[in-house]
């Protein structure tokens, strides 16, 4: 301790003040974003100016000027002649821009498809529900299996019949461990072993009974699926928003997972592994998605033994899959490379393997930071898909441009544009949102 | 101090980054519970030596024996003999998307598969020992250097090793927070803790330390108890870098 010649002073911060009147509220932001020299001012008015030209016409045409009620599309131009839109052949023609040529009296399987998909993602919002992840991986898993069926119908051989079964016992499972959670907090397997074998989980007792649950759970549903035939619907009347949102979503589940994969692939320290993912995303990643569509459209058959026909759609499908999977990778690989040497070694350094770092320490942190780049992808593969136009399939672009091609409504084609616009519009700004929803929920607590 | 067996042997290491001989035969040998100190300028090899330890960088000849057991054999081995030792970072490198409790107890869950509960209880008792259980429950940006360097230190002792390393423990933090984390290794030290660290704070050193390690261009230049290493080092580059640092 120094010897000071004078006793200290005490220091005493002073109190934070207010600021300024003019800098906060509605005034202060208006002066502070839209008039704060004369230049600003200026943009601003001009710019006010061009958005109340834009916003009027488009309105008069779309809905003031518009025909709402009209046999064929002659009787609109004799109304309003080009001045308004004419509605109702989009509105004739909707059930088509939705289910494409999907037999009418058949919809009822698409909506109850949608129905069940929402039905098997509540729960993952429901705060009760504790096997989130269980529940998230058997939608993506299993789903598919008791969709297709739904939507492709026909006669089932028994390998097809046991995957249906699996897709539909995993919606009974989520919606029985959702009550049983709920009520008691045990997943319904753990519940019932609870119950029946005794409370402690690992007795060989109640694994017995856990395994003979499961089993029970999976006859029941084989049951229920053997008993349950549909009529076959081609994929070739698939179509419209239906069929956009098929491939599109296969397409954005199965290139997530598979470009993490290609991703730690690329980065592998096992140079075979490293080669193939290399070349795979480059070769994928260099050609334009129409061309890998006429690839797999016209030249895989020429490939395939004779008399092996794979679905025009399962070829686009898979054609989607894969040239979003290159893509993705490289997204995913960007978010790798951000994370700090720091984060890997710290795994490493308290005992984790290669799994257990990437999948708990890594890979939530790289996708994290990934989110608007990952979902800018999902939006550009949603609206990429209208390419499968090309090669004869119905989306919904497709069909937007039949209603022109209608008897009824010939030369009808800006009216279905732009109502598939809003569509492309609402899908799109939604994912956006929700990323954007996402990013800030993660972020929370994380920031300084 | 010669009758206890040895925590870490290493002989004859040697490490280079391409052409660059990181390590020159580096032999060294920490006794269980003995306190060591490795300084030397930057680039001396000192991070490299304690990174070859727990084999986060790899050496290329030489032998390294974590209590007698060497590293080599295969990945498994490898895996378990790292597990003897703990390790903290000059820049803490805890998970930022995890509380400071999650980041205590994800690898006793994980690794060392521990129930919920109980891995709960081990990183609740190692937070009140580096004294921040409050903050359990909080994301480590939102800590001070120091108090994030204290959860590293806690996050490290949950695994409960044998050994800890420090890799320049307190180099990140501003003045005010050096303290707190050295008062945390000290009370550390006192509890018989086998101990490497390497730092340049020398009262850490002189108060704790059996035997100070003074490294240079790769090799060890000298080592000897605290008391003698700064009365009387024996060669001039020893004396150069102390009349620089002290």
């Amino acid at each position: 301790m120094p010897d000071h010649a004078t006793p200290a002073e005490i220091f005493r911060p002073r109190p934070a003040a207010p600021p300024p009147p003019n800098t906060i509220g509605v005034a202060g932001w208006l002066r502070a974003n839209l008039f704060s020299s004369i230049p600003n001012t200026l943009l601003t008015l001009v710019g006010a100016w061009i958005l109340y030209v834009v916003v009027d016409a488009v309105l008069g045409w779309a809905v003031f000027n518009a025909v709402w009620d009209a046999p064929n599309r002659r009787a609109c131009l004799d109304q309003v002649g080009r001045a308004g839109a004419c509605w109702p052949g989009v509105i004739a023609w909707i059930p088509n821009l939705i289910y494409g040529l999907y037999p009418k009296d058949e919809v009822w399987r698409i909506n109850l498809g949608a129905a069940l998909l929402v039905l098997w993602a509540v729960p993952l919002w429901l705060p009760a529900v504790r096997s989130k992840v269980a529940i998230g991986l058997s939608l993506v898993l299993l789903f598919p299996f008791l969709a297709s069926y739904l939507f492709l119908g026909g006669i089932k051989g028994p390998v097809w019949a046991a995957l249906v079964a699996l897709g539909l016992s995993g919606l009974l499972w989520t919606w029985l461990t959702v009550v049983t959670e709920w009520r008691t907090g045990l997943s319904f397997v753990a519940l019932v072993a609870r119950v029946l074998g005794g409370p402690e989980p690992d007795a060989p007792r109640a694994r017995w009974v856990a395994r003979l649950t499961w089993a029970a759970l999976y006859a029941t549903a084989f049951v229920l699926v053997w008993g349950w035939e549909l009529r076959p619907v081609p994929t070739q009347v698939w179509g419209g928003l239906f069929l956009t949102l098929v491939i599109s979503g296969i397409g954005i589940t199965f290139s997530l997972p598979a470009g993490v994969l290609l991703a730690l692939g690329r980065r592998s320290r096992m140079p075979l592994i490293r080669a193939f993912c290399v070349a795979f995303i480059e070769l994928f990643r260099s050609v334009p998605l129409i061309t890998i569509l006429f690839m797999f459209n016209t030249m895989l058959p020429l490939f395939l033994p004779a008399g092996v026909e794979v679905d025009r759609l399962l070829r686009a499908i898979v054609a989607v899959c894969l040239f979003a999977a290159a893509y993705m990778a490289e997204v995913v690989r960007g978010g790798l490379q951000a994370i700090p040497k720091g984060q890997y070694e710290a795994a490493a350094a308290m005992g984790l393997g290669y799994w257990q770092s990437m999948t708990l320490v890594i890979l939530p942190q790289a996708l994290k930071i990934m989110i608007p780049t990952i979902v800018g992808n999902f939006i550009g593969l949603f609206k990429d898909t209208t390419l499968v136009s090309i090669i004869g399939l119905l989306d919904l672009l497709s069909m937007a441009r039949a209603v022109g091609e209608d008897s009824t409504w010939l030369g009808l084609f800006i009216e279905p544009f732009f109502f598939i616009t809003l569509i492309y519009f609402v899908f799109c700004f939604a994912m956006s949102q929700y990323s954007m929803n996402l990013e800030r929920r993660l972020g929370a607590g994380q920031r300084r | 101090m010669s009758a206890r067996n040895p925590a870490i042997e290493l002989e004859g290491v040697n490490k280079w980054f391409g052409a660059f001989h990181a390590l020159k035969d580096v032999t060294l040998s920490v006794a269980e519970g003995e306190r060591v100190v490795v300084c030397g300028p930057s680039g001396s090899g000192k991070s490299t030596m304690i990174r070859c330890v727990n084999q986060l960088e790899r050496h290329q000849a030489g032998e390294i024996r974590i209590h007698g057991r060497s590293y080599g054999r295969s990945a498994r081995e490898d895996e378990a003999i790292r597990r003897d030792t703990g390790m903290v970072f000059q820049q803490f490198n805890l998970f930022p998307h995890m509380t400071v409790l999650e980041n205590c107890t994800y690898a006793l869950t994980w690794v060392k598969q521990l129930p919920e509960a109980e891995a709960k209880r081990i990183a609740m008792s190692h937070l009140e020992r580096v004294r921040i259980p409050e903050q359990a429950p909080k994301y480590p940006l939102q800590l001070s250097g120091g108090q994030q360097q204290r959860v590293a230190i806690a996050r490290a002792l949950c695994m409960q090793p044998r050994i800890m390393l420090f890799d320049e423990p307190t180099s990140a933090l501003d003045p005010e927070m050096i303290k707190e984390v050295l008062d945390v290794m000290v009370e550390l030290a006192g509890s018989g803790m086998t101990m490497v660290v390497v730092t340049h704070e020398m009262g850490f050193a002189r108060q704790v330390a059996d035997r100070v390690v003074f490294m240079d261009q790769g090799e060890v230049v000298e080592q000897a108890p605290p008391r003698e290493f700064f009365a009387n080092p024996r060669f001039d580059r020893t004396r150069m870098f102390l009349s620089q640092i002290l």
